[in-house]
Order: structure tokens, then sequence, then C-alpha cells
């Protein structure tokens, strides 16, 4: 039995690197044609888990909720954390979800965790999605401290408490670093900016250790993998998929075209000539006066 | 009436209004002008303030355009913290007596609406809440609609058309900028899952809705709200809070350079290129959204320096209004040119010349970046000497 028990919630989700992706001609998202992978919100998650794993020897379940194929997310956050458990809850009638849908699958979830969990991650936001709404809203019925935008943490194994930092962009203001205490157990929505750091030498000891039993681990993440239905996890079907619900898609359509807001001048990219002249012009902006 | 209202939920920073509050409230004005004519005349916009010593913030929201203001005054609630402020927000959301202090329709059992921002803290705040509440929410909305629909759904009920009155549309850009998603929240009619829910709420996003113009005569009523909790409503504490300047400051320079997906064929060299445009230019650099999801392999340095959610100009990211912006490589997706469309003078370096940025520039240059900057570098180096910048 570890002393700290660790979950991270992650998602599948379009690759949208170059050469992965596929736009439409109209430049919306060729979904048929675009791989899916382990969203990049999902491994910086993975990340802080692993960080748990050398620091406090945590024990790892990383869990998702999607289609079979969703388990390929769950090997590549393996790979990345570590984990001793990996969870697929897979079910039908778990699609369309909304947030709130969503978050009442993955919270029930973590009670077929082994151990009590202490902290669950998640990424800061899924990058097809972008709501960002499923990591608290999961913490809230878990009745977990939900603390967001977390760039750094430790926790305090004797006091059970984690400190944690939190970067918060107020807008048209300025940037807040916070600093916050709380017990566990808490939610951690990971910033995207987080990296981990390992310092001393028994830290990056263990940090090879675990690196190299995380390879062979994801090679056979079968082992470790259990998938879940429906009924397995116990949901009340009425408060997952479309039906618990509260939302739904109404319509989609393109954007318009918006009114041209400004007559451009086209200029030839090869022309010395032209782009002198847009050289001069730029600096005129800037309120520069050309004194020659 | 059971649901009624459209609750605005205010952030600030020592009682300074965070600019989306305002613009929240603005659009809230509006919507419910429609509304008070169309469907009752008693429905109010309420503006929800947490905080500790800030009456003269809940004075001015009335002046942009709140009817009413529910004002929690606590030493807890000086500054935000996700779990008191969702129990506080969640028992002022559901307290009848408050909402009879500035409504003579009694019944009141939440808001029929409810608005919170689209940043850092009001997008985790409207998560928790409409958790705690168990309705619905949708995120990042720029536009906003009140109507009567009829709607035929499979589950919501039972593929019978209904007509669902009052029903808030919400429009929700993708992350593609391409196509606009409209979010509605509806209560379940269908007999075998039937249940309400509301509020309908949304987040909204920065800069896309223009605040009232102050009006000192614009009546109102401040509520006052005594909250209530206990020491596990508490047991987050906040150790130390600092002020930081972000290492992208769009604010103090004259000019921003961004790049986009335009730097496909040979993304290393084409940020480089970029970096020298900006460094000349003493401009900050800016990236359109898809280039945050890491989309090209680079090195690690371009990639941490640039290819960060900090960088984005448009919704998802910083609204600018440089006296120069270059757009490189950047196709103009509306959400990109919601957040560059008040720049004073914009350039664009792209081959395309059907791409939406065309109508967004003073100057199109046509081309592809490799070829466009190099050239453009040396002709800003040969005026260069000869610039003095006016102070």
């Amino acid at each position: 039995m570890s002393d700290l028990n660790i979950a991270v919630n992650v998602k599948l989700e379009p690759d949208f690197s170059e050469g992965n992706v596929s736009y439409n001609a109209d430049g919306t998202l060729n979904r048929a044609e675009t791989k899916s992978i382990l969203g990049p919100h999902s491994a910086v998650a993975s990340n802080a888990a692993f960080y748990s794993k050398v620091l406090y020897g945590a024990r790892v379940a990383v869990t998702t909720m999607g289609p079979p194929i969703a388990d390929i997310a769950l090997q590549q956050a393996q790979l990345l954390s570590d984990a001793d458990e990996l969870h697929l809850y897979s079910d039908r009638m778990f699609a369309g979800a909304d947030t709130l849908a969503t978050a009442e699958v993955l919270k029930t979830g973590i009670s077929k965790v082994d151990g009590k969990t202490d902290i669950v991650f998640s990424g800061h936001r899924a990058s097809d999605g972008e709501t960002g709404q499923t990591g608290p809203q999961t913490a809230w019925k878990l009745g977990f401290t939900f603390l967001g935008n977390v760039i750094d943490y430790y926790v305090d194994m004797q006091s059970r408490i984690v400190r944690a930092k939190r970067l918060i962009s107020l807008q048209g203001f300025y940037d807040v670093v916070e600093e916050v205490e709380a017990p566990l157990p808490v939610f951690i929505a990971i910033d995207p900016s987080y990296k981990a750091s390992f310092n001393t030498v028994s830290q990056r000891l263990a940090f090879e250790k675990y690196q190299k039993e995380a390879k062979g681990r994801a090679q056979n993440y079968k082992q470790y993998l259990k998938v879940f239905n429906a009924q397995q996890l116990g949901v009340d079907p009425k408060l997952v998929g479309l039906p618990g619900s509260p939302t739904i898609v109404y319509k989609v359509e393109k954007i318009p075209k918006a009114k041209a807001s400004r007559k451009a001048e086209v200029v030839e990219g090869s022309s010395r000539e032209q782009l002198a002249k847009v050289a001069t012009k730029i600096f005129e902006v800037l309120g520069g006066l050309v004194i020659k | 009436m059971k649901y009624q209202h459209l609750y605005v939920v205010i952030e600030h920073e020592d009682g300074k209004p965070v600019p989306v509050s305002l613009e929240m409230l603005g659009e809230a004005r509006r919507l419910m002008d429609g509304y008070n004519k169309r469907y009752s005349a008693d429905e109010k916009v309420v503006a929800v303030v947490l905080g500790n010593n800030v009456r003269k913030l809940c004075e001015e929201l009335i002046f942009y355009g709140a009817d009413a203001v529910i004002y929690a005054d606590s030493a807890e609630l000086l500054h935000t913290r996700n779990l008191i402020d969702t129990k506080v927000i969640s028992q002022i959301a559901t307290n009848k007596e408050l909402a009879n202090e500035f409504s003579d329709v009694p019944r009141f059992v939440k808001p029929r609406y409810m608005f919170f921002s689209a940043d850092n803290v009001g997008r985790q705040l409207s998560s928790t809440i409409l958790a705690e509440l168990e309705s619905g929410l949708a995120s990042d909305i720029n536009k906003l609609v009140i109507e009567d629909l009829e709607i035929r759904h499979e589950h919501k009920t039972k593929g019978q058309a209904m007509k669902y009155e009052r029903t808030l549309e919400m429009y929700r850009p993708d992350f593609s900028g391409f196509l606009w998603t409209t979010i509605l929240c509806l209560d379940n009619r269908n007999p075998a899952i039937e249940r309400e829910y509301h509020p309908q709420a949304c987040s909204i996003i920065p800069g896309v809705f223009a605040p009232l113009e102050r009006d000192a005569l614009r009546r109102g009523k401040i509520v006052d709200f005594a909250p209530k909790f206990d020491e596990r409503d508490l047991r987050v504490k906040i150790i130390n809070r600092k002020i930081v300047k972000s290492a992208v400051d769009f604010d103090s320079k004259k000019a921003v350079v961004s790049f986009g997906r335009g730097i496909k064929d040979s993304p290393e060299e084409n940020i480089k290129l970029v970096g020298e445009l900006a460094r000349l230019l003493e401009a900050e650099v800016g990236i359109s959204l898809p280039i945050s999801k890491k989309p090209f392999i680079v090195s690690d340095g371009a990639s941490s320096t640039y290819m960060i959610p900090d960088r984005v100009v448009g919704t998802s990211g910083r609204k600018v209004a440089p006296l120069l912006y270059i757009a490189a490589g950047v196709s103009g997706a509306m959400q990109h040119i919601a957040g560059m469309k008040e720049a004073g003078f914009v350039v664009a370096i792209n081959p395309d010349e059907n791409s939406p940025i065309k109508h967004e520039c003073d100057i199109f240059i046509r081309g592809r970046m490799e070829d466009v900057i190099p050239l453009l570098l040396e002709e800003l180096r040969k005026k260069k000497p000869e610039i003095k910048v006016k102070k």
C-alpha cells in the first residue's frame, strides 16, 4: 500500500500536429482523417502524477471515459506516469455526454480505483472541446477541493497537506501567482506551463527507475487495463450520456464571414521596391520620422 | 415562475471590476430589455458581488446596467477562492428571500439565466457552481439570443415536437474559429427522465460585448447578504499572493508580430525570422490559437518560448491593439481577428489571397513568409538608421 494515491483523468483528442491533423477546405477540422492521441494537457497531468511517483512513491491510476480505442490514450499516459492501474469507462450509453454527465462518470470511476484517492489530476482543458469544465465539475461531485491553473505543487506527507502555486491571469490587469494550502484530498487541474523538476540525486535515480518501469508497463498496458461499462461502474443511467446532459447542441453553422473591415493594398512579396515602401510605411506607423 | 432573473457573477480586483464584468452587464441589460418588453417586466438583471469593503463597486454596477446587486461582504471573501465562492454564490442563487428584496414576484427558486466570465476565475467558478446547482453550462460564448424554440429531441422530448419558451441560445465559436455551435440548456420533458435544468448558464468571452455607457442616474437596489460558512469551507488558505509581470507583454509594445500555421514548410526557420522581425521593430510576438497546440516539431527553445497559450491573440487568448500588427502566415479565423481588429495598422504576409486575413489588413504582402520576411528585414534595416523615433 502506498501512502499517496493518485488518479489522473485523461482524454483521447484529435492530434493537432502537422501531418496528422487534417482540415477541410473551409478551415474546419476533418475528424475522419485526423488521428487521435493522448491530449497534450492530459500529458501534462500525467507528468504531474509522475512527479508524485518519484518524490513520494505514489500509486498512480489513469482513468478515461471514451470509446474502446481510447485505451491508446491510457497507454500513452502510462508511459509518462508509470501508472499502476488503467481504467477505461466505455459504454454507448455515455456517448454525447456534456461536461456534467461526463463528470458523473469520472466521479464514479474514482470510487473504483484501488485505495482511497488523495489527489486527482486533470489537464487544463481538452484541445478539441476546450471547455475546461469537466475537471472542476468532477472535483465538485467528488467533494474534493478544486485547485486550478496549478504550476507547481508539493505534498507534506506528515500533515497530509498540499501546497500549490497557481498562475491566474486577471484579464485587463496583471497575472497573479498565488500560493495556496489545502488538506488532502484535492483535485488539481494542472496548468500547461507546469514542468516537473528533479533536483536531488536520489530523485534523479528514482526518476530513472520509474521511467524504465513505465516503458515496460506501457508495452504490456493491457495487463493493467480494466474496462468498465455503465452497469459495471454502477452509474445511474439518468445521470450519464445524453439523458444526463442538461445541454444539447442545437445547431452548428459556419461563422458568417465578417464584412471586410479594411481595404488592403496588395503588395508583391518578391518586389524589393514595393517592400521598401512597406518598410517606410511601417516606420511611419510606429511614429518614426524619416529624416532623410 | 420558479425561475426568474438573470444573475451576473462579477469579478473584480479589490473593487475594480475586471472589464468583462461590465461587458457581461451590458449584454445582460440589452437581453433583459428585450425580455422585459416581450415576456415580463418583473425580471431583473442581478449582479452578484463577493468581496470585502467594495460597496462602491456595487453602486457602480447599477450605473452600468444592474437592476439589483446582491453583495456578500466578508474578510474571507477578499480574494477569490473557488471553494468558498462556489458555496456563497450557490447560496445566493437559491435564496428566495434575497430575490424578494428586489422583486415583487414570489415563488423564486433559482435564477433563469446566469452569466460568468470565461477567464481563469470564472471558467472554474461557473463549472463548480453549475455542478452544485445541477444544471447546464456552456463555455466561451460570444453571441446570445433569447427565443421561443420548437424542439424535437430523442432524449429531451422523446422525439415529440415541443415548445421551449424563453430559451437562451448560446453561441460558441469552436477551436478552429470557423464553426459556431449553438448550445441550449433544456429541461428533460421526456417522462422517463423528467427533470428541470435551471439556470441556463454560460461563460462569456472577454472583449466581445460592449459595456453600457456609465449612467449615474440609473437606479437600483443593493441587497446585502451575510454568507454562512464553516471551517470546512475555509480549508483552502492563501499563503502568498504575488503580482507578476507576464513574460509576454503586449500592452507596452507599439507593435505585435504574429505567426500562424503558415510557418509549416520550415517552422524552425520561420519562427527565427519572426523573432528577428519582432526584435528589429521592438515588437512582441503573438501566435494564432492552433500554434499553441504545438502542431510542429521545433527545437525546445522555440517551442517553449513561442508556442505557448500566453501568446495567443484572439478570443481564446489576448486582445491586442498595437499601432502596428503584422500577421505572418495567419489565415484570419474570426476568433483571431477578434483579438487584433483594434490594431492601428495591419500588415499581412500570406501566399493565399483568398485568406480571410486579406479583408482585415491594410497591406497584404503576397508571398510565403520564408521568402518575404528576409527581404522585408533587409529593407527595414536599410531604413532603420534614418529613423528617429518620436518620443
